[in-house]
């Protein structure tokens, strides 16, 4: 592997390696800039995933810890861990489920769209979707979506059976989807076994990572070099305002300083916010980047939560690809629900160890445990919704420090009027497909903690309605950018590792061009 | 349940062995005996599930008896809820019938000890190969080739939807 020298200015010094980082090192290595991608997790491979709901959990998590406040109810659930993402070469994309759905044009133009919504700080992403477009395009095609490119889709499972006859029931139209998992072998990468273990770390590799994909590639051009085991502490910088460097602690736990060209944050939107925050200075006396007081505001976590189903007859839900099947009637924005925008029902399943713990935390006694004796006969679903932005929903330092001396992030979230009716009118619409497809007994299970995390660095036209202009580069910091879901300016109903990818494929093309243009 | 198989994964240790006889507990290496009664009781009475053998709960509390050996914050947890579950009626817990076991723990489910127990016994009750094989969940399949010929489509209950959907 190249290896670059701690004090040579002229590498992009990545932190993160998921989605974001380690499609943006995979990019601008192939259009041969320098970087070196810190990752604070280990490096796995294949090898080391395990098919165990729990033993993927804690060999993957990202575990810190994190406070929580606000209505949410996860901050009661999950009071510690109120966010969840992975930390690990791969970030959060060791462990995502593949759905690849694209923004469509009204949720990138919320405000004009949904009109001014009291309490709600709206505003219309940078960019256009025809902008975009071309971006989707190729994440699609690196990605191996199914459903583009020439690939068929996934086959129905027995949970989507369940879907589809109670959606098909409802007049409702219901398919397997898109996802980025080979339903035949694709650009090197085996086919699905149907092995219904994605979410540990997937140990076939027929499903798209940065960790299979990505990361392997831009090592082979020769310009990458992967840091694992090297958390990324504080974010410096020149006397003009520049980035110069990242100080991070490597697994012996010794602090090294790595000069920059350029610093990208690709951490998810707790890390990259609380970064951002903990790297204040004389010059940035609120944090970097944060002039407008908005680095870690207006955090969304997109409205999520499931359903589940007890039948008289089997499903085993947990054979197969777990994700494999959407209901698209609710995308799109339409007033005459009563909310503003929309929302994806999506087949989801889950073993026996976290369907107990997540079918209502705090749940005990006789009820519970003869709904979850049916584990069999249960079918499930997921909803991923729109959340409104809103000021006081925020990720801000405590004054506890961590292992590293960085303050533990608090994350404060208070859901909207717009959230709760869309979340009652979601719960509807589940549970009446789950019933036309004859379920006995239908339970609205909360959300788990967010792994939507989106929205806490967004993107904005103005500076002072956001922290990024439109191609993720911060607005008072001009080397400096941001490649994760917290740059989204609003956060949509689909989920959002396709918008992560395109969005990043579009950065490195922007960067690479002002390198070559000399001005970055 | 009958014509399924359930399978851990071959990488993770094997599961804690218990003796069925009353000498399981020598195998506790903190917990105190009659605390690792009690929070047995508790265990089955948080998720009673009749056609369940006594020795799940009883790994169940040998898993606690670990996360005390490890955390003395546990420790003092389990110690807590123990002292006030005995507290809070005439005779032990253990000892009451399951409706005054059930009001008992209504009455402290606020509390952190409460939390640590119901939370932990839902972790490794559920966790657990033989419940797997009980409520009929399969557990891991990489290294049986997947479900792609193991039934991942057999539901035959509802009609099949149309091909390529």
């Amino acid at each position: 592997m190249t290896q670059y020298e701690l004090d040579d200015a002229g590498v992009v010094v990545i932190i993160g390696s998921g989605a974001g980082g380690g499609t943006l090192a995979h990019e601008l290595t192939r259009r041969g800039v320098d970087v070196v991608l810190l990752e604070a997790g280990k490096h796995l491979t294949a090898e080391d995933f395990v098919n165990d709901e729990w033993g993927g959990y804690e060999m993957l998590s990202w575990l810190d810890k994190r406070t929580a406040s606000g209505d949410w109810r996860v901050a009661r659930d999950h009071p510690a861990t109120p966010s969840w993402s992975c930390q690990v070469v791969g970030g959060t994309t060791t462990h995502w489920s593949g759905c690849c759905y694209r923004l469509i044009a009204d949720e990138m133009r919320a405000r004009t769209v949904y009109g001014d919504i009291p309490g709600a700080s709206l505003i219309d992403w940078p960019i256009t979707l025809d902008e975009l477009e071309p971006y989707y395009d190729l994440a699609e095609a690196k990605m191996g979506v199914t459903r583009t490119n020439g690939l068929p889709g996934l086959p129905a499972n027995n949970n989507f059976k369940v879907m589809y006859a109670g959606a098909s029931a409802l007049g409702l139209h219901a398919s397997t989807g898109r996802q980025a998992i080979n339903p035949i072998p694709y650009d090197g990468r085996p086919a699905t076994i149907q092995d219904g273990f994605t979410v540990t770390g997937d140990k076939v590799g027929s499903r798209w990572s940065t960790l299979n994909v990505e990361i392997p590639r831009a090592l082979a051009t020769g310009k990458l070099e992967l840091r694992p085991q090297s958390r990324a502490v504080l974010i410096e910088h020149d006397q003009a305002g520049k980035a110069s460097g990242v100080v991070y602690v490597d697994a012996a736990g010794t602090r090294h300083r790595q000069k920059a060209r350029a610093v990208v944050l690709a951490g998810n939107c707790v890390e990259s916010s609380r970064l951002l925050l903990h790297s204040a200075s004389g010059l940035f006396p609120q944090g970097l980047a944060n002039g407008h007081g908005n680095v870690g505001r207006y955090y969304l976590r997109h409205i999520i939560q499931t359903v589940w189903s007890v039948f008289d007859k089997p499903v085993n839900m947990h054979r197969g690809e777990i994700m494999t099947g959407v209901v698209n009637d609710f995308v799109r924005h339409d007033p005459a629900r009563g909310f503003a925008g929309g929302y994806y029902v999506e087949l989801n399943s889950m073993g026996l160890p976290t369907t107990a713990a997540f079918l209502d935390p705090g749940w005990w006694g006789r009820d519970f445990a003869g709904v979850i004796e049916r584990y069999a006969h249960i079918a499930g679903m997921l909803l991923s919704g729109e959340d409104m932005p809103q000021a006081g929903n925020c990720i801000t330092l405590t004054d506890e420090l961590d292992a590293f001396g960085v303050p533990v992030a608090n994350i404060h979230y208070d859901e909207h009027p717009n959230d709760l009716k869309m979340r009652s009118h979601g719960y509807k619409s589940m549970v009446a497909i789950h019933q036309a497809a004859g379920a006995k007994r239908s339970i609205e299970a909360p959300a788990y903690p967010a792994s939507h995390n989106l929205g806490s660095n967004r993107m904005s036209a103005r500076a002072e309605d956001g922290v990024l202009d439109g191609h993720g580069r911060a607005h008072e910091v001009p080397n400096l950018f941001i490649a994760d879901g917290s740059a989204f300016a609003t956060g949509g109903a689909c989920n959002p590792t396709l918008t992560i990818v395109a969005l990043a494929i579009r950065q490195a093309d922007f960067m690479a061009g002002q390198m070559a243009a000399g001005a970055l | 349940m009958e014509g399924i198989k359930a399978h851990k994964d071959p990488k993770l240790p094997p599961p804690i062995e218990v003796a069925e006889g009353p000498e399981w507990v020598e195998a506790l290496t903190l917990l105190d005996r009659d605390v690792a009664h009690t929070l047995l009781a508790a265990a089955r009475t948080l998720y009673p599930h009749d056609g369940l053998p006594e020795r799940v709960y009883r790994r169940v509390v040998l898993h606690f008896d670990r996360m005390a050996a490890h955390s003395p914050a546990a420790a003092q947890s389990f110690a807590e809820f123990v002292d006030r579950v005995d507290a809070a009626m005439p005779l032990p817990f253990r000892e009451l019938s399951e409706s005054y076991r059930v009001a008992v723990l209504k009455g402290m489910e606020t509390s952190a000890a409460f939390r640590l127990v119901q939370r932990s016994t839902v972790r490794f009750l559920y966790d657990d190969v033989e419940v797997w094989q009980a409520f009929g969940y399969e557990g891991a399949s990489v290294h049986l080739g997947g479900y792609a010929t193991r039934g991942f489509n057999d539901l035959d209950w509802l009609p099949d939807p149309p091909a390529g959907i």
